[in-house]
């Protein structure tokens, strides 16, 4: 384990690539926030502010780094496919790697890169949530913090199947372009099934990870919650956009699916040639 | 005789064609063992899957006589056709990464630099090397970890007259400690001048292997005219002076037995009352032997 993390150190921190995008990254996560902190609603009883409070910010920062996830898993690919391109992996291999620690060695990648999201979230949060948030006790900052958690098994999600399509293409743009393309593919292909199957795609699922808030309900400085302590602005529940599955079994379905990337992700290099 | 390495039917296809067909040979410990063929004979592709990175359809391979595993890996350093490393990093860093697979200790890393002639380099990136310095940097990666056994395909591929001549004496000196060494080539010179053991191959099939001396041999072949060909022919092969005989042109080609010269041959044919109108010695080069076993 230790010897692979600094075989893969080696590999990515040197990879100026690497490097600028993990920059960029960063910068465009906290750019994002930032600007939209400085958001003024000219609609009275709206404020952007509560989506920078504690416990909203925990369902809000996760879900915005979510969308950059989409990058990392890039990111990922282009590492991986580097390693096709200039037949490293075959020279690992020569050298006394076995495939199954070229695999373990991509996965410890996956882990410490989901590691730097999560922390790079986890300390957003902080700073923002103790900055905008007026009366705060230790109860209200951590109330809903579990979100974060699973933000860092959907970014994991991302990178294996990212992983997936590296090793099934071995070609660097090619397996971006078709990363990228199987997520309206998979919307479209969602259509053609009924509604009560939508949901188990395997990106519906690794996305649904992060669900959107409810920015209205969080926007309003007035509470729109009814008895139920449901919000009267939830679309799904108001029947305009189909219900999601319950995040605990979105979660143990993301799981499976991010095993059984893995798992493909190793047959395939086990079976084929270097 | 300790086997090293040990082929037993191996075969490969790609798609329809069959590119090794079962091929079978053994190389033992201390040898120096070329394979031999012309490009698309099947040398790379059974030196890629007897190490591991092609997967065979038939037949099988031991190493050290064990199947081949993690650890006996590490007790064969290679180099197959192109150099492959990341572009990016050093030379340095580049042979770290080889150094930690191989659980090699860092001073190994300046050794294999130093024999390859490329210590001065070695903050160089390994994009910016050129053919031959990237091919000096493959026999520094082979070197590391002292392995016991050096697998080169086509080691000195690219290299300039002063570049080919460097790493022929990195592979001889490392003969001459006793490691087995497998070097696949098609250039005869170097095959003759390193290898003990040669196995040729061509079209995927294994025509011959032994010693190099009886499989390539130089002997010397006498071409000589006369009158009565036939009878000169007859009363060469009836007697025990000639290894064979055969028609060539308007000649016949003698190829002597050991410690025989054309003197010999000259005095048999005048005590025999063949008079001979011409008698011309040539020393049959590899090329031609080659080529015969070849073609």
């Amino acid at each position: 384990m230790k010897k692979l993390l600094s075989l893969e150190k080696i590999k990515a921190l040197s990879y100026p690539a690497f490097k600028t995008l993990m920059i960029i990254h960063f910068l465009l996560f906290f750019i994002v926030v930032l600007a939209v902190s400085q958001i003024h609603f000219s609609i009275p009883g709206f404020s952007v502010k509560g989506l920078y409070q504690f416990p909203n910010i925990w369902e809000y920062f996760p879900w915005v780094a979510s969308w950059f996830n989409i990058f990392l898993a890039i990111v990922l690919i282009t590492l991986v496919g580097n390693e096709f391109s200039f037949k490293t992996f075959r020279q690992n291999v020569i050298d006394g790697l076995s495939r199954n620690d070229l695999i373990k060695g991509k996965l410890i990648l996956i882990f410490t890169i989901a590691i730097y999201t999560f922390l790079m979230v986890l300390i957003a949060i902080l700073i923002f949530g103790v900055v905008f948030t007026k009366d705060y006790s230790l109860n209200l900052i951590f109330e809903n913090s579990y979100l974060i958690l699973i933000y860092f098994v959907q970014a994991i999600g991302y990178m294996t199947l990212g992983l997936l399509f590296a090793i099934l293409f071995r070609n660097n743009a090619l397996a971006i372009i078709l990363f990228l393309i199987y997520f309206p593919v998979e919307s479209i292909l969602r259509l053609f099934f009924k509604a009560e199957y939508r949901p188990y795609f395997p990106l519906k699922i690794i996305s649904n990870l992060t669900p959107k808030p409810e920015f209205l309900t969080i926007a309003s400085e007035k509470s729109f919650t009814n008895a139920d302590g449901v919000s009267s602005l939830d679309f799904s529940e108001m029947g305009i956009l189909p219900k999601d599955l319950p995040l605990g079994i979105t979660l143990i379905m993301a799981t499976g699916y991010i095993g059984f990337f893995i798992a493909l992700a190793t047959f395939l290099l086990n079976r084929r040639s270097l | 005789m300790e086997t090293v390495l040990q082929i037993n039917n191996l075969s490969k296809n790609y798609g329809n064609l069959q590119a090794v067909k079962d091929v079978s040979f053994n190389v033992n410990k201390g040898d120096v063992y070329g394979i031999l063929g012309p490009n698309g004979s099947g040398k790379t592709t059974t030196l890629a899957v007897v190490l591991g990175i092609l997967n065979a359809n038939g037949g099988n391979y031991q190493w050290f006589d064990e199947p081949f595993s993690k650890l006996a890996r590490r007790r064969i350093g290679s180099l197959i056709e192109t150099p492959n490393f990341y572009p990016y990093l050093s030379l340095w860093e580049n042979l770290q990464i080889v150094a930690k697979i191989k659980d090699a200790p860092e001073k190994d890393i300046n050794h294999a630099l130093g024999v390859s002639n490329l210590l001065k380099r070695k903050h160089t990136n390994f994009g910016h090397l050129s053919l031959g310095m990237k091919q000096r940097m493959s026999m520094a990666a082979v070197l590391i970890g002292n392995p016991e056994v050096l697998v080169l395909d086509e080691p000195t591929n690219g290299l300039d007259p002063e570049g080919f001549a460097e790493v022929r004496n990195i592979i001889q000196s490392q003969a001459k400690e006793g490691k087995t060494i497998i070097l696949a080539s098609h250039v005869l010179d170097e095959v003759e001048k390193v290898c003990s053991h040669v196995a040729i191959l061509k079209s995927g099939e294994l025509i011959a292997n032994g010693r190099v001396g009886e499989l390539l041999s130089t002997d010397e072949t006498v071409y000589i005219r006369s009158e009565r060909m036939g009878e000169l022919s007859q009363a060469i092969k009836d007697s025990n002076i000639a290894k064979n005989v055969f028609a060539d042109d308007e000649d016949l080609a003698v190829i002597l037995n050991t410690d025989l010269t054309s003197s010999d041959l000259n005095k048999f044919c005048f005590e025999k009352g063949f008079s001979l109108s011409k008698i011309l010695v040539k020393k049959q080069s590899l090329e031609d032997q080659f080529l015969q076993l070849v073609k």
